[in-house]
């Protein structure tokens, strides 16, 4: 959940000792914090989620230049964005009282603090051997450049949009809010965006319990339980909104409803449907249309705020695989599909066959790490098709295959191998065929999106490709790239802004393409 | 306007029910219905038409205070949509929601017109060979259920029904294809309604509500908590009980 900023204050002294014992093994104690309230060149932020403080970073102005004091995150919030939005809100105050540099000593092996700065802008200039006596070890001095050179601007804005992403600003009322609703598949979701595309709140309710003992996704059993969690999900997504914020937040805060009108199971996508448009009629909110697999895209966009088009995306899923050409957000070119088993369906039939249980993907991908992808040679179908279409049926058969002429063989199979070497010949073909569109069309930004984007294997393969072309790779967080309403809401936010609205009378789009976006 | 505005919708057959009351006291007066046929156009058909039914009363929606819907059983998605979209309604308004059962809306529908001691036999269509059969008894206030909701083949609920000594009218979708079926089995002092009141209507609806809220019938109103009345379970559950009831030996 995001954190919000504000000044330091004597009642969050207590808080934040605790937070200072225990990250640091000489700690300052409560007097030298109270201390610093009273001096008129200090400056003094900390982080607070849900009411708590979870960190907080302290500054020491001289001569128009900022000596970072002391930065620290609990425990529980850290890797989370937090000491992002606080080092980025600390340098922009200084910026502000007229600061023209910032330095800090850092210890030499906290890598983590020391690729923070340096993704500030900052650099190290030098070293005090033995500064911190109770470990021995050296401090490494780090200055920033000039803050108002062009180079730091550009810096700072890309830590500042980093930052818009884990925390909400208390001096911008946050509007536009989207409220996102997912009900196209096997997960009850609802979330609330910002006018900055930063996540509010994110709610995922889901059944894949209820489905795995039927090896796949019931769509009655779908549908009935996204009736059952509609109400429930919603409201808690209002309530973590609140928690949030630090406000209450209802219906009367939203400024959009943006539901998945398709593609999905038609039971699935109606239940979402008629409860937006219900609400959409209770409420007076305009209600947006989304299509599911451009918010799988806009994901992406929640991890990287600054990605932009002209990328390619490959969309992976259980039921879709698809290059896309992306010249601009919202206008989508499907230059290849699946001709017959998506990526995620594959998985699943194979980890079926081998009576792995459901869903394949994951078991798939664990048992894959401890085995030898150059194992078994699968084909890697349509490799040199020339074109960017996928069949997946042929590899599921040479799997089933290979697996029956072992048994007849009387060999024991050994499931790592045969994981690794399947899973590497899906990831084969769609790294080529990844790299040749996004060379054919000379993009530096690539997105992996979807739920199979949630493969390990895949996600690894695809960055190093790109990478060493020089392309940028944009994946959403793992949350993110399996069904959520946050990518919807998202989406939403995007199509508000164009004026789009939905009509109440319009129906489901079970069968709805990327490029009919 | 003094009172409760009540809106009712039920859309668990091809026909949208709407109906528009005001509640005062004990009294429930109707305000304005909708009916039509709509078949596999409740999600695009019916908040527009609840819109317009509003309108045509100068009605805001926020001066709604209480939704009813008709939760079934009836075509699954169908039942869905309703309820959904109920849900909806009543959780941006914060209002309750109650749940009326879908045949009790048939049966209230010909309340009136029949002499007490009547039976009504309801027939919902359930597809796949089978009927939602409920029994209704006709009073000097109304109607009164006599049986609970369950799913039937037309067979068995016909045979039943052919040794009831009072006089039975028959009446709900179901009829569509089984009217030849029930007339060659029931005797013939069976009459059946007519065609255009074998679903459930607005008016039919609210009376349903009124008389469940008089009897003080009705849930907490919490939207989360009204569900659909299906009678069956999803497919891939009935093969599974089917399997366990074979038992490991006989597969």
């Amino acid at each position: 959940m995001r954190v919000r900023l504000r000044p330091l204050r004597p009642e969050d002294l207590r808080s934040v000792l605790a937070i200072e014992e225990a990250s640091f093994p000489r700690p300052w104690s409560e007097g030298m914090f109270a201390a610093e309230l009273g001096l008129p060149d200090r400056m003094w932020f900390v982080a607070e989620r849900d009411g708590e403080v979870v960190g907080y970073a302290g500054a020491m102005m001289q001569l128009g230049e900022a000596h970072v004091m002391n930065l620290a995150v609990a425990a529980g919030a850290r890797r989370q964005g937090v000491a992002t939005v606080l080092l980025s809100g600390l340098i922009d105050a200084l910026r502000d009282r007229g600061a023209h540099g910032v330095t800090l000593e850092v210890r030499e092996n906290n890598d983590a603090a020391i690729s923070l700065y340096e993704s500030a802008g900052m650099h190290a200039v030098g070293e005090r051997p033995g500064y911190y006596v109770e470990t021995g070890e050296s401090a490494v001095v780090m200055w920033s450049d000039d803050l108002d050179s062009p180079g730091m601007n550009a810096r700072l804005d890309i830590l500042r949009a980093r930052a818009r992403r884990y925390s909400y600003a208390s001096d911008d009322d946050g509007h536009p809010y989207v409220l996102g609703i997912e009900t196209s598949c096997d997960e009850t979701a609802a979330a609330v965006v910002g006018a900055h595309n930063e996540v509010i709140a994110n709610v995922v309710a889901t059944q894949v319990d209820f489905h795995a003992r039927f090896g796949g996704v019931v769509p009655e059993i779908a549908s009935r339980k996204h009736t059952e969690a509609i109400v429930a999900v919603v409201s808690e997504a209002l309530t973590q909104a609140a928690g949030t914020l630090g406000r209450p937040f209802g219906f009367d805060d939203v400024d959009a409803i943006a539901v998945t009108r398709g593609p999905g199971l038609v039971g699935a996508l109606v239940v979402g449907l008629a409860y937006a448009k219900g609400l959409s009629l209770a409420t007076g909110i305009p209600l947006i249309g989304i299509n599911h697999l451009e918010a799988h895209i806009f994901a992406a966009l929640l991890e990287d705020p600054n990605l932009a088009p002209p990328l390619i995306a490959l969309v992976v899923s259980g039921g879709h695989t698809s290059l896309v050409y992306v010249p601009e957000w919202g206008e989508y070119r499907v230059l290849g599909e699946t001709l017959d088993d998506a990526a995620g369906e594959a998985f699943d039939k194979v980890a079926k066959a081998l009576g792995l249980g459901y869903p394949g993907g994951p078991i798939i991908s664990r048992l894959a790490e401890q085995g030898d992808p150059a194992a078994i040679e699968f084909p890697r179908a349509m490799l040199h098709s020339g074109d960017y279409s996928f069949s997946l049926s042929g590899l599921k058969t040479a799997v089933i295959n290979h697996v029956s002429h072992e048994r007849e063989a009387g060999r024991e199979l050994h499931l790592p191998d045969l994981a690794a070497s399947f899973q590497a010949a899906v990831i084969d073909v769609q790294v080529a065929k990844a790299v040749r569109a996004a060379e054919e069309y000379r993009v530096s930004s690539f997105v992996i999106a979807g739920g199979v984007a949630a493969n390990t294997a895949l996600r690894q393969g695809l960055t190093d490709a790109m990478r060493s072309r020089g392309i940028e790779v944009a994946v959403p967080a793992l949350h993110m790239c399996t069904d959520n309403a946050a990518m919807v809401a998202t989406a939403g936010l995007f199509r508000y802004a164009r004026g789009e609205r939905m009509s109440r009378a319009d129906d489901a789009a079970p069968g709805l393409r990327l490029d009919s976006a | 306007m003094t009172g409760t505005l009540t809106l009712a919708f039920d859309t668990a057959t091809e026909h949208i029910a709407i109906g528009l009351a005001l509640r005062t006291g004990e009294a429930l007066e109707v305000i304005g219905t909708r009916d039509a046929e709509a078949p596999r156009a409740a999600l695009a058909r019916l908040l527009p038409s609840v819109e317009d039914l509003l309108i045509d009363h100068a009605v805001r929606p926020s001066d709604v205070s209480e939704v009813v819907v008709g939760h079934g059983p009836g075509s699954f998605t169908g039942v869905r949509i309703a309820v959904s979209a109920a849900k909806g309604l009543a959780h941006g308004l914060e209002v309750p929601l109650y749940a009326v059962s879908t045949l009790d809306a048939v049966a209230w529908r010909l309340a009136g017109s029949l002499r007490p001691g009547t039976l009504i036999g309801v027939l919902g269509d359930a597809m796949r060979g089978e009927v939602y059969p409920a029994l209704f008894e006709v009073t000097p206030d109304g109607v009164k259920r006599l049986t609970s909701d369950r799913v039937a083949t037309p067979d068995a609920v016909a045979g039943e029904w052919a040794s009831l000594e009072n006089s039975l009218v028959l009446t709900g979708n179901g009829l569509t294809k089984y009217h030849d079926l029930f007339a060659t089995v029931l005797p013939a002092s069976t009459t059946v309604a007519d065609p255009a009141q074998w679903s459930a209507s607005g008016s039919g609806l609210l009376a349903a509500f009124h008389s469940a809220l008089l009897d003080g019938a009705l849930g907490d109103g919490d939207p989360a908590t009204v569900l659909p009345v299906y009678t069956r379970l999803s497919d891939a559950e009935e093969n599974e009980r089917a399997r366990t009831r074979q038992g490991p030996g006989e597969r």
